[in-house]
């Protein structure tokens, strides 16, 4: 493959290369960054809260003036909720897995510690939350019904004992011996030993900036009492829909003076949350393939110019002897030349656009992977691209070269 | 001569339609996407009070100190208050007008008993806040000073409230039921929507989604221990509501009116006067740390524009661009395709600046068409935003008259830009060249 | 009226420096109709092009209607260009996308002329050379002949002082080339200053005179032109 020709060819259609070369630069770097923030966000909605999803909802519960016998009437919301048929189990907490609000707290393993070694979300739950939420006990014990007390939005008393989730533990105790060792969090001097780890319960929030500790949570063993409060309901398998319904009207059959704010399934919260995180995927992917589309069409233009430029050129070739694969050939490598430039081009700016990102954005760095897909993508795509005018340059007849201009 | 181009522009369009389809597509997806992401980046990042963004200000105290800090921002102060020192701020009384204000949750029960009990959002403020923020009222006014002072059982509702709870009608002086409470209605607000909502961005929902339903006087609020509904953080585990209250937990948030440079000057005074004191008391241990920050400073700090906003602005307008060299490069393809009558042009008498006339306005037409194009594809592109993102970006997704001069504009300028160089390459073309491409 | 002393253009690439015309000098006259003769490679068609001023020379004076042409900027020689010249190219060079009326009107909008003296102008010239039937017509739609006389229409309508004609008839048959050169020779007839380059001798005995170009300089022809003929290649 003679590249000399190819090479002064380009020289001759200067700009006209650059300008292809910058737009499979741009696209390049566009792509790259691009598929990796779809993926990431595609990943952070799928990321798993640990619970039995399927068979939750939550409802957001809050009376109507301030009642002095909230305790009687959240224990008697519950007893009635556990006692219909399409219930399996519910508890009442402040707030649960993809609610988008809750509690964060600091949490220290040393009395009176100034800084804090993690973060973590805190739920509230009695005992048999762990059941209705189907999350997996790993190491110690569940909560008993005696260890739970009852507590509103503030005065916590000091918890016999809490559940931390697997992730949390390693965090705070990386020798592994989280199991009966004290955690400090509301009382900076008096601790709450743990009793029990669990796989894995997520943290309410589900923007990019919780992230950080999705993983980490706390379970305090409290019936959970407040003029403003939410019931989490476990259905029966396949009763989810008939559960939700017949809880919202056994609730205001018991009584009326309250506002059921929310009540949604975990599936809809999830898809709800997630929503704008989606929408981002989708749109970056719109605009990906037109992207792409544009600068497909850009390359079959200005190489379909080059071969009408050089139409007696090119009869003049095969009149000397190039078969048909040969011209083909001539402008595919033409077009991989400049893709191949484009293709180096592009990843640096990728890499310094995502660098940039990082900087400016909560982002995480690129990954080679991507930069590599980004750059196949683009070199099959200007090859494609180039096919059908190097098609159209191969039919030129031989007979061109006799005619003279 | 500009009509005379004109012509010779679409002659020169229509000759080749699939080329001209092909640009104007390419410009008119460009011009779609980048005025899409601009739509909703100009609502998000507009001055929502634009008359008065300079008078109003936030303040912000430290009442924790340097070695408790709750989520790192660009210099350590957070954006709410403690009641401590919303109280002794108010109390101080150093502005022209000011307010400490809070949300909070209350269940209204209407009267009319087939209607079960809502949940609305109320916002605790000072009278002070209706003139503050220039809050146009449909019938009545906000509750007086004294109001304020005597802890009244007084609220203004908003007019959606209002067609929801009286169907519209003038409901100054009617009373509505407030978790078991009556309250007076001293006034009804007109329709009233700033975005974003300067004063309340702690979260990203009350930013740009729906608003606050009434309001009622902060004194009553904190009587009723009504607790807060926009977050609160704390350094101790407070007990009860009298422990919120005389904690260091931060709750409010705390805006300021000063009409003139002297008056700030004056409360920034004030206002490190104050912390000095809580530092003289004991109370804080560490020296005077404040800030007051108008409405376009508070927006740029909270970080209100958000970061998926700014890189669907930055990879739209990467489009454009690929979008524009791809122009570049087709418009470079047709003028030295037509370099012939280029020359001959040039051999009849034509300048070069004549032939920078009629391939600067063959683009500027290009750039028109396009922009047109664009302009239905940012409709198009705004309905999919909405469709695909949470309520409350919706109010971000409307176009108004400015945004469709500027998609017009900035497809003419762009692409007469990225014609700049083929044109360049047309006045190089020599008359005499007409002789010799024989 | 046309007048080149000691004229020199040199084409120089990055080794060698090529003379198209060395000391060259020609002076035509007001009313004349001069053929420009040479075989190919002679130089006769830079003549033309700086003749015309579309390129600039090296060494030597030009003075095209009273005025020195050296040394002046692009947007004069646009201008004399427009205003002195008229040119008949072999090619025609109509411009494609434009009818017979719109084709005339070229040079005229470059003038600046409002559009009442323009639609005069192009009137005129189209009944010159007797093509006012035609005046919607496309170039495509018309033949060699036709597109020719179009392309002197053009030429007329802006009133040159001097018609440059480049092989005017070569892309043409025996039957239209005849009407071309009849209508060439009327124009003459009627006073127009013409130069006409050709290497066919039969068309350069119809001008007035013949100034022969050999090697990029006139050269004296001692002998008459009819011997000239078998001396040189029929191309």
């Amino acid at each position: 493959m003679q590249l000399h020709p190819i090479l002064s060819a380009m020289r001759r259609n200067k700009v006209g290369a650059i300008v292809i070369c910058l737009q499979m630069a741009i696209t390049l770097a566009i792509l790259c960054n691009a598929l990796f923030i779809i993926d990431q966000r595609l990943a952070m909605s799928r990321r798993p809260t640990g619970t039995d999803e399927v068979a939750l909802f939550a409802i957001d519960n809050e009376w109507v003036g301030t009642p002095d016998d909230l305790s009687a009437r959240t224990r008697t919301d519950i007893a009635a909720l556990r006692t219909l048929p399409d219930v399996e189990n519910a508890y009442s907490t402040a707030s649960y897995p993809l609610a988008n609000g809750g509690w964060m707290q600091g949490i220290s393993i040393k009395p009176n510690q100034n800084d804090d070694t993690a973060t973590a979300s805190t739920y509230f739950g009695d005992e048999q939350m762990l059941r209705t939420l189907g999350l997996k006990l790993v190491a110690g014990r569940d909560f008993t019904s005696a260890d739970i007390g009852e507590r509103g939005a503030t005065d916590g008393p000091l918890s016999p004992g809490v559940i931390v989730t697997r992730a949390l533990a390693a965090k705070l105790f990386p020798d592994g011996s989280a199991l009966s060792r004290s955690i400090y969090i509301e009382y900076p001097d008096r601790g709450m030993p743990i009793v029990g780890i669990v796989d894995r319960l997520a943290a309410p929030w589900m923007t990019t900036n919780a992230a950080a500790y999705y993983d980490y949570s706390v379970i305090e063993p409290f019936r959970f009492v407040n003029k403003s409060s939410s019931y989490v309901v476990r259905a029966r398998p396949n009763r989810l829909a008939a559960a939700m319904r017949a809880a919202q009207a056994k609730l205001f059959e018991l009584n009326g003076a309250r506002v059921l704010r929310k009540v949604r399934s975990f599936a809809e919260l999830r898809t709800r949350g997630y929503r704008d995180d989606r929408g981002l995927a989708i749109i970056l992917s719109v605009v990906c393939a037109a992207l792409v589309a544009v600068t497909a069409f850009g390359i079959v233009g200005l190489t379909s110019y080059w071969v009408a430029q050089r139409r007696r050129q090119i009869g003049i070739r095969r009149a000397l002897g190039a078969t048909r694969g040969a011209i083909v050939r001539h402008f595919q490598t033409e077009n991989l030349l400049i893709a191949a430039t484009g293709a180096l081009l592009g990843i640096a700016l990728a890499m310094a656009a995502n660098l940039w990102m990082v900087s400016s954005f909560e982002m995480a760095r690129l990954h080679t992977v991507y930069a590599v897909i980004g750059a196949v993508i683009v070199l099959l795509l200007g090859q494609l691209a180039a096919l059908w005018p190097a098609l159209r340059a191969a039919s030129i007849p031989p007979a061109l070269a006799t005619r003279s201009a | 001569m500009f009509a005379y181009y004109l012509g010779l522009a679409l002659r020169s369009l229509k000759r080749n339609v699939m080329l001209t389809v092909l640009m104007i597509a390419a410009i008119g997806v460009g011009i779609g996407a980048s005025m899409t992401t601009l739509t909703v980046f100009r609502a998000m990042d507009g001055d929502p009070i634009p008359q008065k963004s300079a008078r109003l200000f936030a303040v912000q105290i430290d009442n924790w100190g340097p070695e408790n800090r709750s989520h790192p921002s660009s210099d350590g102060l957070d954006s709410m208050l403690s009641y401590t020192d919303g109280l002794g701020l108010m109390n101080a009384h150093a502005a022209h007008r000011q307010t400490a204000m809070y949300t909070t949750a209350m269940a209204l029960t209407p009267s009319a008993s087939q209607l079960k009990p809502f949940m609305v959002v109320a916002r605790a403020s000072y009278a002070d806040f209706f003139p503050m923020f220039d809050v146009p009222f449909r019938f009545g006014s906000q509750w007086s000073a004294a109001d304020d002072a005597a802890h009244a059982d007084v609220v203004v509702i908003t007019r959606e409230l209002n067609d929801k709870v009286f169907g519209g009608t003038d409901s100054v002086g009617k009373t509505v039921n407030l978790d078991d409470h009556e309250y007076r209605v001293a006034g009804v607000l007109d329709a009233w929507s700033p975005l974003p909502r300067f004063y309340d961005v702690h979260s990203s929902d009350k930013r740009f989604g729906k608003g606050d339903d009434l309001y009622l006087p902060f004194t009553r609020a904190i009587d009723g221990a009504m607790t807060t509904a926009g977050g609160m953080s704390c350094k101790d585990e407070p007990s009860g509501w009298e422990g919120i209250l005389h904690s260091e937990c931060i709750w409010l948030q705390f805006w300021v009116e000063l009409p003139d440079a002297a008056a700030v000057v004056r409360y920034r005074g004030a206002l490190n006067n104050y912390a000095a004191d809580q530092q003289r008391s004991g109370r804080f241990h560490w020296p005077p740390h404040t800030q007051l920050r108008d409405v376009r400073q508070w927006l740029i700090y909270q970080h209100v524009v958000s970061d998926e906003v700014h890189i669907l602005v930055l990879v739209s307008f990467s489009f454009l661009f690929v979008c524009l060299l791809n122009a570049m490069g087709l418009m470079l393809a047709k003028i030295v395709g037509r370099a012939g009558e280029i020359g001959v042009r040039r051999a009849l008498g034509a300048a070069r600046g004549a032939i920078v006339a009629q391939w600067l306005i063959e683009a500027g037409v290009i750039g028109f068409a396009g922009g047109l194009a664009g302009l239905a594809l940012t409709v198009l592109g705004l309905l999919g935003l909405r469709s695909l993102l949470s309520e409350s970006m919706i109010e971000l997704t409307r176009i108004d008259v400015a945004d469709v001069g500027i998609a017009i504009l900035l497809a003419v300028a762009a692409t007469v830009l990225a014609g700049l160089y083929p044109t360049w390459r047309a006045t190089q073309v020599q008359p005499a060249w007409a002789l010799k491409s024989q | 009226m046309l007048k080149m002393t000691n004229l020199s253009k040199a084409y120089r690439t990055e080794v060698v420096e090529t003379y198209a015309l060395r000391d060259f000098s020609i002076h035509v006259r007001e009313g004349e109709f001069v053929a420009v003769t040479g075989p190919s490679g002679s130089g006769k068609t830079t003549f033309l092009t700086i003749a015309g001023l579309l390129e600039e020379f090296t060494g030597g004076e030009y003075q095209l209607d009273g005025a020195n042409v050296r040394g002046l900027r692009d947007n004069q020689r646009s201008r004399l260009r427009n205003e002195k010249i008229g040119f008949i190219f072999q090619a025609f060079n109509l411009i494609p996308d434009l009818n017979v009326q719109d084709n005339i009107d070229v040079p005229l909008r470059y003038r600046g002329l409002n559009g009442a003296e323009r639609r005069r102008r192009i009137q005129e010239s189209l009944e010159r050379v007797g093509l006012s039937a035609r005046s919607r017509h496309y170039p495509a739609e018309l033949s060699g002949g036709q597109q020719q006389r179009v392309a002197i229409a053009r030429a007329l309508a802006g009133s040159p002082r001097v018609l440059l004609a480049d092989e005017p008839t070569g892309n043409l048959d025996t039957h239209m080339a005849r009407g071309v050169m009849e209508l060439i020779e009327e124009l003459h007839r009627d006073g127009a200053t013409i130069v006409m380059v050709t290497h066919d001798p039969e068309l350069a005995v119809r001008a007035q005179r013949e100034v022969h170009v050999v090697d990029g300089q006139v050269v004296d022809l001692m002998v008459p032109p009819r011997a000239v003929v078998g001396a040189h290649a029929r191309v």
